[in-house]
């Protein structure tokens, strides 16, 4: 793809935009309006997940770490396992975009990035709501939740939505020409999770498996947005800048992968 | 919207190395070792306003061709230029998700097709009247019949009025009352200005709706112009074909001599077996040759006129009008037969000619060519026949 091509891609989105829209309420409506327990199911997901997680690491193995700070387990878990949960749906969500949709994409001419925009931003819209109401949830049981790190933490999740669109838009093409790719991700996003400081602080870890650790760019943006809601101070190895930086411009390279392979994806569907 | 020698090639991958091989020449730019080409050189030009008919066989890349025109699929080479909006029904339902109603479905498939909310909004009652499935519109389409998934497909389509529709196959579905319905929208779209680009097996449809047509075979264009030329090459090819399927080609054997048999036959003068021959309708015909007899007695000879399928139109033979051939030498009789003005309509015929002996009972050999009558009428049938209109 040429150049100006490249620059002429926000415009062929504005023109679609309405197709954006109509795919973003399909994948919501598809997961939860359409159901009978309708927005509930966004905070069951999370909530299960968090009670097996407390019951697991409190009630059996009685984990008790300085580095968490004041807060219960359940508060320190609950503000990492959202953000985690929006670049993990999101990720799976957007993968599977291209191949999901392929009588559509064999069909009808449209850009077809807007299937992973729409899988990524769903994913993230119906997390980041659930994230928004457990917040309100804890404020309300009473924990010092420090609302003025708010912006600070929509902006990290601005920062992890490009990076998880950009990886996951690589993967969708990708996943067209190499039909592995799904049975690969599943087994990668399980290490991940325990790779990524969710349900333990980074500092629990030893030294030498935190520089192995710090590679991963989803714990640069997962620790910090608790650490701001918390209160507590960002941890040296976790501020990286360059990350917060570099992470979200993948979006670029990703961009021009997907817009070179996606006209031939046609062929391999 | 102009097409300038295009192509389109599929690679021929195999097994995950093939794919992975693919993948990295598309990464880098290049041209894959192994592909198929669905298809090349296709040149033509469709001006606004016109509508345009695609005909084939099946596999001769039609859909294909489709696709590239529509935007689906980036051509391998060539380029394609089209000025204004396209619509296209390349699948009627495409966009359809079997978990939604009608009704919430039409919002997904027009803005697929290009519309914006507050557009589909106003239409949305238009497109449910088109559609005419009734209290369905609110059911989940997974419960539809094809039938009513066709009716709605057309109806978004309807509403979005592109400035240039594509359609592949879409009347092959719904029934005879919706068909009706479709070809009527059509009529007016075309009438109102707008560009048509239709494939169908129907040849009905083509000559209906079609003022161009292109006739793609393996890829390539086999003939391009108007509809009334191509469609009557096409059909003319399927007989020939169907022919060809159903008996083997007779070679004129060599001679015998313990035989009657045909030794020469002309064709308005050029030998039988230099065809396809080639007359303009209403021009006079004549066949003659040359009879070995192995007695000497004076032989018969038949002359038929067959469709390119094989079945018959006219046949004599030389007894039936008391005609003598006339001796040459002492085994050889020739003969000629005139048809002043021939009244066959433009199409592709067969003329055959068969040795019989003296007596009139048996037709010993068989030989044929093919002849081909180019014209411009628009009669329908194989011959014309005398005839006046009359006011009663």
């Amino acid at each position: 793809m040429n150049p100006e091509g490249f620059w002429q891609m926000p415009r062929l989105w504005w023109r679609e935009r309405w197709l954006l829209v109509g795919f973003v309420e399909r994948e919501l409506r598809g997961r939860y309006v359409g159901s009978i327990g309708g927005l509930v199911w966004i905070l069951v997901h999370p909530l299960i997940l968090l009670a097996i997680y407390t019951m697991v690491f409190q009630a059996i193995f009685r984990v008790r770490l300085p580095e968490m700070g004041a807060s219960p387990f359940v508060v320190f878990a609950a503000l990492g396992l959202w953000p985690w949960l929006m670049f993990q749906e999101g990720l799976q969500r957007a993968s599977q975009a291209i191949k999901a949709n392929s009588t559509l994409v064999r069909k009808v001419a449209f850009q077809q990035e807007l299937l992973v925009f729409a899988a990524t931003l769903a994913a993230f819209a119906a997390h980041l709501v659930g994230f928004l109401i457990a917040l309100l949830a804890l404020a309300l049981f009473g924990v010092d939740i420090h609302w003025s790190g708010l912006p600070m933490a929509l902006a990290l999740v601005a920062g992890l939505f490009l990076f998880t669109l950009a990886v996951g838009l690589c993967l969708a093409v990708l996943q067209v020409f190499i039909p592995d790719m799904e049975q690969i991700l599943g087994p990668i996003l399980s290490v991940l999770f325990y790779a990524t400081p969710v349900l333990y602080p980074l500092m629990a870890a030893p030294e030498w498996l935190r520089g192995i650790m710090t590679l991963n760019p989803v714990l640069h943006f997962v620790e910090p947005i608790r650490a701001v809601l918390l209160g507590n101070a960002i941890e040296a190895e976790t501020a990286r800048p360059f990350v917060l930086v570099a992470a979200p411009l993948l979006i670029f390279p990703a961009l021009l992968l997907f817009r070179r392979l996606s006209p031939y994806t046609e062929d391999f569907l | 919207m102009r097409l300038d020698g295009v192509g389109k090639a599929y690679p021929m991958a195999q097994g995950a190395a093939g794919r992975l091989s693919t993948l990295w020449t598309l990464l880098r730019h290049g041209r894959f070792g192994k592909s198929f080409d669905a298809l090349d050189g296709i040149t033509f030009d469709v001006m606004p306003g016109q509508s345009f008919g695609l005909i084939g066989e099946n596999g001769a890349g039609k859909s294909t061709l489709l696709k590239v025109i529509a935007g689906v699929v980036k051509p391998s080479r060539g380029s394609i230029t089209v000025n204004g909006r396209i619509g296209a029904l390349l699948e009627l339902g495409a966009g359809f998700h079997p978990e939604y109603t009608g009704r919430a479905n039409i919002y997904l498939a027009a803005s697929l097709m290009g519309m914006a909310r507050g557009e589909i909004r106003k239409r949305v009652d238009e497109i449910i009247a088109f559609a005419d499935i009734g209290e369905h519109i609110d059911q989940p389409i997974k419960h539809y019949s094809s039938g009513m998934v066709v009716r709605l497909g057309f109806a978004v389509a309807t509403a979005t009025r592109p400035d240039i529709l594509i359609t592949d196959e879409v009347l092959a579905v719904g029934d005879e009352s919706f068909q009706k319905k479709c070809i009527a929208w059509m009529e007016t779209y075309l009438a109102g200005g707008g560009t048509l680009l239709l494939c169908s097996h129907g040849m009905f449809h083509i000559q209906k709706l079609c003022q161009k047509a292109l006739w793609l075979q393996h890829g390539a264009m086999r003939a391009f112009g108007s509809t009334a030329d191509v469609t009557r090459e096409y059909l003319a090819y399927h007989e020939e074909k169907s022919r060809l399927e159903k008996c083997v080609t007779e070679a004129p054997p060599p001679l015998r001599g313990d035989t009657y048999q045909i030794r020469e036959l002309r064709l308005n003068g050029r030998p039988f077996e230099t065809g396809p021959h080639e007359m303009k309708q209403g021009e006079a015909l004549t066949v003659s040759g040359h009879v070995h007899s192995p007695d000497g007695r004076t032989p018969q000879v038949a002359v038929g006129l067959v469709r390119a399928d094989g079945s018959g139109i006219y046949g004599v033979v030389s007894e039936m009008d008391n005609f003598i051939l006339r001796r040459v030498a002492a085994t050889d009789f020739s003969f000629g037969l005139r048809y002043p003005d021939l009244p066959l309509l433009p199409g592709r015929y067969l003329v055959r000619g068969h040795a019989m002996d003296p007596e009139g009972l048996r037709m010993l050999d068989h030989i044929e060519t093919t002849l081909e009558i180019h014209g411009d009428s628009r009669e329908l049938g194989v011959c014309r026949l005398a005839h006046e209109w009359y006011i009663p």
